[in-house]
């Protein structure tokens, strides 16, 4: 350690920070209120997932129920007719790529990607997009943190089918015909032009929302969207 | 700086299995270094103690996917820090480190050690006013190293950034410093 680092440190046990404050009862009061409502949430999504089943299985009642449905930041909605959309590249809309550090920066949402390899990071406020390769295909990750961000997804049915999906606390798996796709952050959409999506997997796990899309079938895609959040 | 916890290990795979009273046990032992992280990034105590207290909260919800036997100080300082970044992005009044008044004549008349009479007043002021006047990365790289005591590899964890830009930084920070210091 040269003199200038040890004046350094001496200079740092010397300097004047604000108090500390007690953040134990802060944060205990916050665990325990978080946690309460939590289990609440939980439990009103896991009867909203048995209605959910229900309503997939009996073809009649697919109508009558199936009209909205949400999952973490993101609803999904059947309508009769798709809103005006095109093919775009799966990082449409999310703004230029930028470094993990910065992505996270601006969305606010610390990356979870196991040991998947990214290739480009994309963020928006409450939001983070990771490219990645797997199995040798392109394929989107975007998580969503706390309330800032949404995904509204608008599909028709036959063509596209939704059914739930085992990961996270609640999952969701949507394929087959393509499905409109609208990313939103506050009040503002930062996508205005919506973009027809392929494959998409969507769960929660804990306040965050994952969202994976690309040409893969429902079992690659839950190997997938453990390997991100184990 | 600030002391790990004799049974730290076991306090973090009580609190994974969901018991919160382990969990305080390490808010307990972290909230000094995580504050004070929290201040070097964002500037502004009040922006600090609440990007802590988020950090805290959202280490707690994410610790089911904290690798058993992992150092847990990084880990956590990453989670603050990112949470003190977002805030320094905000408006708001940006405060400078200062040295403490009382440190500032020793006590009883005793003769200052060794150590300390390598730093007279001024020498502190002049260091420390260059370290104020550092761009923020290499300021936040010199203050979690030399003030707050973390290591190399924790200041790189902390701020998720390669060990090498790391010591990149360190390198040229100490080299604008040298000139204040000499």
């Amino acid at each position: 350690m040269t003199e200038l680092e040890r004046a350094l440190t001496l200079l740092g046990r010397e300097l004047d920070f604000p108090p500390e404050p007690d953040l134990r009862s802060r944060v205990h009061e916050r665990i325990n209120r978080k946690r309460r409502v939590g289990r609440a949430v939980v439990f009103a999504v896991a009867l909203v997932v048995v209605a959910f089943g229900i309503a997939l299985a009996v073809p009649d009642a697919r109508s009558s129920i199936l009209r909205f449905f949400h999952i973490g930041s993101a609803t999904v909605e059947r309508v009769h007719t798709l809103p005006p959309a095109r093919e775009r590249p799966l990082a449409a809309g999310l703004g230029p790529a930028l470094s993990r550090h910065d992505a996270e920066a601006r969305s606010g949402v610390p990356l979870v990607l196991g040991g998947v390899k990214p290739i480009r990071y994309y963020a928006q406020p409450g939001l983070i997009a990771t490219l990645l390769e797997y199995r040798g295909k392109p394929i989107l990750l975007a998580e969503l943190g706390g309330d800032q961000a949404a995904i509204t997804k608008k599909f028709v049915m036959p063509e596209t089918r939704v059914e739930p999906a085992e990961i996270g606390s609640i999952g969701l798996w949507i394929e087959g015909g393509r499905h409109v796709l609208i990313w939103q952050a506050g009040t503002a959409t930062f996508q205005r032009v919506s973009r027809l999506a392929g494959n998409v997997l969507l769960w929660v796990e804990g306040e965050r929302t994952f969202r994976l899309e690309g040409d893969l079938n429902k079992r690659q895609m839950l190997e997938l969207g453990r390997d991100i959040t184990r | 700086m600030v002391g790990r916890p004799l049974d730290e290990s076991d306090l973090i795979g009580r609190a994974q299995r969901g018991d919160k009273h382990a969990y305080e046990e390490l808010v307990t032992a972290y909230q000094g270094i995580a504050f004070r992280t929290a201040y070097v990034i964002a500037r502004n105590a009040a922006d600090a103690e609440e990007a802590a207290q988020d950090g805290f909260v959202k280490a707690w919800r994410a610790l089911g996917r904290f690798r058993a036997g992992a150092p847990f100080r990084p880990w956590l300082l990453q989670i603050v820090a990112n949470e003190a970044r977002n805030r320094r992005r905000s408006a708001g009044r940006r405060e400078h480190l200062a040295v403490r008044a009382a440190t500032e004549e020793p006590s009883g008349g005793a003769a200052p050690s060794p150590e300390a009479a390598l730093l007279t007043s001024e020498t502190r002021e002049a260091l420390l006013a260059a370290v104020n006047e550092l761009p923020d990365d290499q300021r936040e790289v010199i203050s979690l190293r030399y003030f707050l005591g973390l290591s190399e590899q924790e200041v790189a964890q902390a701020l998720d950034l390669p060990e090498g830009t790391v010591k990149s930084r360190t390198s040229r920070a100490l080299e604008r410093l040298r000139e204040s210091y000499d």
